[in-house]
């Protein structure tokens, strides 16, 4: 008898521990999670998806000790420097292969030039999902919509089989569905214009990107993007990485409408008197 | 303490005329706003789904019709004669002709172009002006100060091969041509699509042109002056069905709102007020009031219906393609080098 009334406490209590945790996440619409809210990453992703060091600039050349800071950045001083990074790529190295590798390598030496970020083009998938500033999901029970406040960037997630995308575009074309408590969006039709992050890491118009969408409470959530792209990688490939829900008066999505702050660099060497 | 009282006398005055205006608006538009039942799954109205506002009518008034409304064969031969005039823009070299040097050129074949091809119906009426209010469908400028605002526009335009910044924010690809994007949102040349998701405490507002999402908070508070988004602060609550969105902080490089088809500014102290209310399963009557007393001689109010579309908005991505704007600076400096 004893060791039933103990049993039913156990039980109790393991019972009431998964209720709990079920009930942590917030509910949102047709009984899913609800992934409404301003979320931003906490990770030094945007600056190189891999491991790295703090360094001046990304913008390296060869110094006469050491590197220094490439002219075009050395005026930034420690506001241009890069913060370090234990990476998000699972198993620590992107799969590239041989040549685009050294493309890769390339794109890296001539950051200033070649990085889209820099001439605020849209930023792509997974690239938006980790840049510097936050985006909002909107989530209803009728539509899954992302506002990014990086170059006004967006995306309409499609709720049913969109079929193949009919154009190329810098955002992809999403579509998602549930898997249980984690929305997965695959997102293809891309153009090959857009990078991973600030440090030449780049794909093709081949490009697939599965990501997944997992809330763990209320103020955290997974994220985790497998890549696919045959003509670049070896194999497809996972980064992994949490994203954190502003709360009060953080929440609110600003306006980074760079283009304007861009004209003068793009244009600027056409100006009249 | 005496300046407090000026101040306070001014506000209230300025109150009352707004009361006063918003009144006689409400009492001069035509039809209420009715409701349907249709709610989000936290409770709120719902309006959303894509939407579009292409219609052949206007802004302001044509000259050739004297009322709001007009009859279907009314309707029917300005579509036809719409068309026909598409037709004519098409067709005007023949095959193997090429226009005169000095001509114009043209931009787009009207394949490209998608402006609406019928007068919008309001409640079973044919309208001929978005405008509603004043009943002349015109946009009621103050002649001064428009006349000194058109001309400091015309001094920068004449330099607009110069610099970037004097371009209009369409070309820029900053925001979309013409007040696309709002507010208020005005149909355009192309691209006259809206996409509408809410969530609780927001109604998300994607206008196709330049994927301009104007997240309106509601229930929330205008930020200080010196914020200025393009788009402008958007703020907003329900009045029964009606989503009531109000507009402030617009951006000074976005006062003039020309497209094709319409002509007018919103200055950066204006007061923008929306009203979005489902009055059917397609149709949002979308609702307008522009109270800015830095170019407008009083207060003006449109209204015009959003339909729904089964439509897919497509990217547009405007900034990353924006071969013309280098090619207009870089030819202008071309053609100084020749001469």
């Amino acid at each position: 008898m004893k060791k039933i009334f103990y049993l039913l406490i156990f039980l109790t209590i393991t019972v009431s521990d998964v209720v709990a945790e079920e009930s942590d996440l917030p509910n949102g619409p047709l009984g899913k999670p609800d992934l409404n809210g301003v979320w931003q990453v906490l990770n030094s992703a945007n600056f190189n998806l891999e491991a790295h060091a703090a360094s001046a600039s990304l913008a390296m050349v060869e110094g006469p000790v050491v590197p220094v800071p490439h002219p075009s950045t050395v005026l930034f001083g420690a506001v241009g420097s890069v913060p370090a990074g234990l990476g998000v790529v699972e198993g620590g190295t992107i799969p590239y292969k041989k040549r685009a590798l050294k493309q890769r390598d390339e794109n890296k030496k001539n950051w200033l030039d070649r990085d889209p970020e820099i001439k605020c083009y849209l930023p792509g998938v997974p690239r938006a999902t980790y840049m510097h500033l936050p985006f909002q999901i909107f989530h209803s029970e009728k539509a899954i919509f992302f506002a990014y406040e990086y170059a006004g960037a967006v995306r309409n997630i499609y709720l049913d089989d969109p079929g193949p995308a009919p154009v190329d575009s810098w955002m992809g074309q999403s579509w998602g569905y549930w898997e249980g408590n984690t929305l997965v969006v695959e997102v293809s039709g891309f153009n090959d214009q857009t990078w991973f992050d600030r440090s030449g890491n780049f794909h093709s118009d081949q490009l697939k990107v599965t990501e997944r969408y997992t809330l763990i409470n209320q103020h955290i959530m997974n994220y985790e993007a497998t890549i696919e792209d045959e003509k670049i990688f070896t194999r497809p490939w996972k980064i992994n990485m949490n994203l954190y829900k502003r709360v009060g008066k953080d929440a609110q999505l600003q306006q980074f409408k760079c283009v304007e702050f861009v004209e003068e660099l793009i244009y600027g060497k056409w100006r009249g008197d | 303490m005496e300046s407090g009282v000026v101040i306070n006398k001014i506000n209230f005055q300025k109150v009352l005329k707004y009361i006063f205006s918003m009144l006689l608006l409400c009492s001069n538009l035509l039809f209420t706003e009715t409701s349907n039942p249709n709610k989000t799954w936290y409770g709120d109205p719902d309006l959303q789904g894509i939407w579009t506002n292409a219609t052949l009518t206007t802004l302001e008034r044509p000259k050739h019709f004297k009322a709001l409304e007009v009859n279907e064969e009314e309707a029917r031969s300005a579509a036809n004669k719409a068309s026909a005039d598409s037709f004519a823009y098409d067709n005007q070299y023949l095959e193997g002709e090429s226009p005169k040097a000095g001509k114009d050129v043209g931009g787009y074949n009207t394949a490209w172009m998608e402006p609406g091809a019928e007068l919008f119906q309001l409640f079973g009426k044919y309208r001929t002006s978005i405008i509603a209010y004043p009943k002349n469908g015109k946009v009621p400028w103050d002649r001064e100060k428009a006349n000194k605002f058109f001309q400091q526009r015309r001094k920068d335009r004449s330099k607009r091969r110069d610099h970037p910044e004097l371009r209009g924010v369409g070309e820029r690809c900053v925001v979309g041509f013409g007040s696309s994007g709002g507010p208020p949102m005005m149909n355009v040349l192309y691209n006259n699509h809206y996409q509408i998701v809410q969530s609780p405490g927001y109604v998300m507002i994607m206008a196709e042109m330049v994927h301009d999402a104007r997240v309106i908070r509601l229930d929330g508070k205008h930020p200080p002056e010196n914020i200025t988004p393009w788009l402008g602060d958007s703020i907003g609550h329900w009045e029964g069905n009606t989503l009531v969105v109000e507009t402030t902080n617009f951006n000074p490089q976005h006062t003039f709102r020309g497209g094709l088809r319409h002509f007018f500014a919103i200055t950066s102290g204006a007061i923008v007020t929306e009203r979005f209310t489902r009055i059917s399963k397609d149709q949002i009557l979308y609702r307008f009031y522009v109270d800015d007393p830095d170019i407008y001689s009083q207060v003006w109010a449109g209204e015009m219906p959003l339909r729904s579309v089964e439509d897919k908005i497509y990217e547009y991505a405007c900034h990353e393609g924006n071969y013309s704007m280098a090619n207009i600076l870089a030819g202008a400096r071309e053609e100084e080098k020749r001469r």
